[in-house]
């Protein structure tokens, strides 16, 4: 697929859920028998990106901003309301298996492999399931197998396996068909950090050997850093903001941290901006975006600087801050 | 042929899994046991009072119980599992995976559980059929066998299109065991032919729930009773419940990914 060709096109996608609604107790449900009243939750409201083959996208949002929805949408598991999306200019409603057999769909809280039985045996499953060709996929199984490292686990019993574990063979098997585009639904949920860190470096690896495209979505920051070098980040089913996740950082982190270095005590640094923290003569400064240069240069003129550095705030905050600022409540 | 690959895929990793309850098929051995004996007295016991009921001679009546047996083995180990299952899914949510694969849902759904030992009602019925027709002293001809396995075939179809049918209503229903209950308590009046029963109850027995169709007629051709033209009815209603059911069922999984969050 030439790289001017989209993998993913998603044009003003909308999806709204009717949920029914009643009053708590018992005469309201009673009511509700009869009377049913539906509210409509506005999961996706007009959502547009485009995504190129090869590229890992991170899509952040908060819990119910319709990451998962759009998710579900991209791999035909829900029909859009309204709206636009194509996978490899695939329709993915229309769940034709040449587009099936394209993509590939990862949950971190949902496991497709037979419990009691090693996950070899669900592997032979998937195969028939794909019908892939016996050479080729041994092939692949067994380099998904050494990638992951994980070569005398996939003789146990998945039940005896530990969550960590399980997640490397559900990956695995969710690979067997060489997807060409992989959704990640929070694929390293409850893990710890260093099987976290397994599981990123090996989407890294994946996508730089088959130039798969990646979409994932990840509470853990430390995931998207690590992966994504673009980022969608989602908020009340609308997009917030799409591109680099330098620029995400340079576009909403409203303060930046000055660390000063005195060469001699007694200045009062409170007069330049907000003082965090002081750990001898090392001071930690607060001060808002739009006045770190002249803060900085006020610094340089009228203190004993020996060493100064600008930060940038944590990923973690600024998104934590851009999502408060949108927050409508 | 893929689709056979894929069913005997599915198989084998079933009984792999049930490999591993051994327990399990003794349990099943000794209840299929004490349901023959039971219905065995039964039997008997009508036969104290009189020679032939509705017309079934005590012989006859036994290949009728040996077709029960052998659709309630493939009922329970094949049909009830998978669609329980289908029934779960859709209620936690967990269909996902089973959409997300290049297969036909229909069939994905259809043949993922498979509890093996529950085949032993299958084969105790088989002998109980075989036991009858030497009683009988009949010599069973090859159209019969052939009409035999036809109306079997008619019936196990009709029993998958009804369960499918039961389980789709997951989709509207959130709890579908009341009606599972209601279709076991009238599956088990297929044990007698249905000619037994007064008429509104075979209408029910032969239209509503399908247990005519999936025993007694079945049970017509190894006893020279069965017409052509029940055989064709019982093929019509076999084809039509399977089609009404797979059109139901995609209606249901369009309200799936229409509607569920």
């Amino acid at each position: 697929m030439s790289p001017n060709i989209p993998a993913i096109i998603v044009r003003d996608l909308v999806k709204t859920y009717e949920v029914p609604e009643r009053d708590p107790g018992l005469l309201a449900a009673i009511r509700s028998l009869f009377r049913r009243r539906v509210r409509a939750i506005h999961a996706v409201s007009g959502v547009s990106f485009t995504i190129q083959p090869g590229e890992v996208v991170g899509f952040l949002g908060p819990n119910g901003a319709g990451k998962t929805t759009t998710l579900k949408m991209l791999t035909g598991l829900l029909h859009p309301t309204s709206g636009e999306a194509l996978v490899f200019g695939y329709v993915p409603a229309r769940r034709e298996p040449d587009f099936l057999r394209r993509i590939t769909l990862v949950m971190g809280n949902r496991n497709q492999l037979q419990w009691d039985l090693p996950a070899l045996d669900s592997f032979e499953l998937i195969r028939a399931i794909y019908r892939l060709p016996p050479a080729e996929f041994r092939a692949t199984r067994d380099e998904l197998i050494e990638l992951l490292d994980v070569g005398d686990l996939v003789r146990k019993p998945v039940r005896n396996l530990s969550l960590g574990e399980r997640m490397k063979m559900e990956i695995i098997g969710a690979l067997l068909h060489r997807p060409q585009a992989l959704f990640l639904d929070e694929p390293t949920l409850g893990l710890d950090v260093t099987m976290q860190r397994r599981i990123r470096a090996f989407v890294a690896e994946y996508n730089r050997r088959t130039g798969a495209t990646v979409l994932l979505t990840s509470h853990y920051m430390a995931d998207v850093e690590a992966l994504c070098r673009r980022v969608i980040v989602i908020h009340h089913g609308r997009v917030l903001f799409d591109g680099p996740l330098s620029e995400l950082v340079e576009q909403f982190a409203a303060y930046r941290k000055l660390i000063v270095t005195l060469a001699e005590s007694g200045a009062d640094l409170n007069a330049f901006g907000e003082v965090l923290a002081q750990d001898g003569l090392r001071y930690t400064l607060r001060v808002p975006k739009a006045m770190a240069p002249a803060v900085t240069a006020r610094l340089l003129a009228e203190a004993p600087v020996a060493d100064l550095m600008v930060e940038e705030p944590p990923i973690d905050d600024v998104i934590e801050q851009v999502f408060a600022v949108s927050n409508p409540l | 042929m893929d689709l056979a690959r894929i069913v005997a895929t599915f198989a084998r990793i079933g009984i792999l899994n049930e490999l591993q309850y051994r327990a399990n098929f003794f349990f099943q051995l000794l209840e299929s046991a004490i349901g023959l004996a039971t219905a065995l007295i039964g039997l008997s016991l009508v036969f104290r009072h009189t020679t032939a009921l509705a017309g079934w001679t005590p012989a006859e009546l036994l290949v009728v119980m040996g077709i029960y047996g052998v659709m309630s083995g493939i009922v329970q180990a094949l049909i009830q599992p998978n669609m329980l299952r289908l029934a779960q899914d859709v209620l936690e949510g967990k269909l996902d995976y089973a959409l997300t694969k290049p297969v036909d849902a229909q069939l994905l759904i259809s043949i993922r559980e498979w509890q093996v030992w529950r085949f032993t009602n299958a084969v105790v019925g088989l002998f109980v059929i075989g036991w009858a027709l030497l009683w009988m002293q009949a010599s069973v001809r090859l159209d019969q066998l052939i009409t035999f396995g036809i109306a079997l075939l008619c019936g196990v179809i009709a029993l998958y299109s009804f369960w499918l049918i039961l389980a789709t209503t997951s989709f509207w229903v959130i709890q579908i065991e009341s009606l599972i209950n209601l279709f076991e308590g009238l599956f088990a009046a297929g044990r007698w032919p249905v000619s037994i029963y007064p008429s509104w109850l075979r209408v029910l027995l032969t239209f509503l729930v399908p247990v005519a169709f999936a025993v007694t007629v079945p049970a017509e051709a190894l006893t020279n009773r069965l017409t052509g033209p029940t055989l064709a009815l019982a093929a019509g209603v076999a084809l039509g419940l399977f089609v009404i059911a797979r059109l139901f069922f995609r209606w249901g999984l369009s309200r799936y990914s229409g509607a569920s969050a």
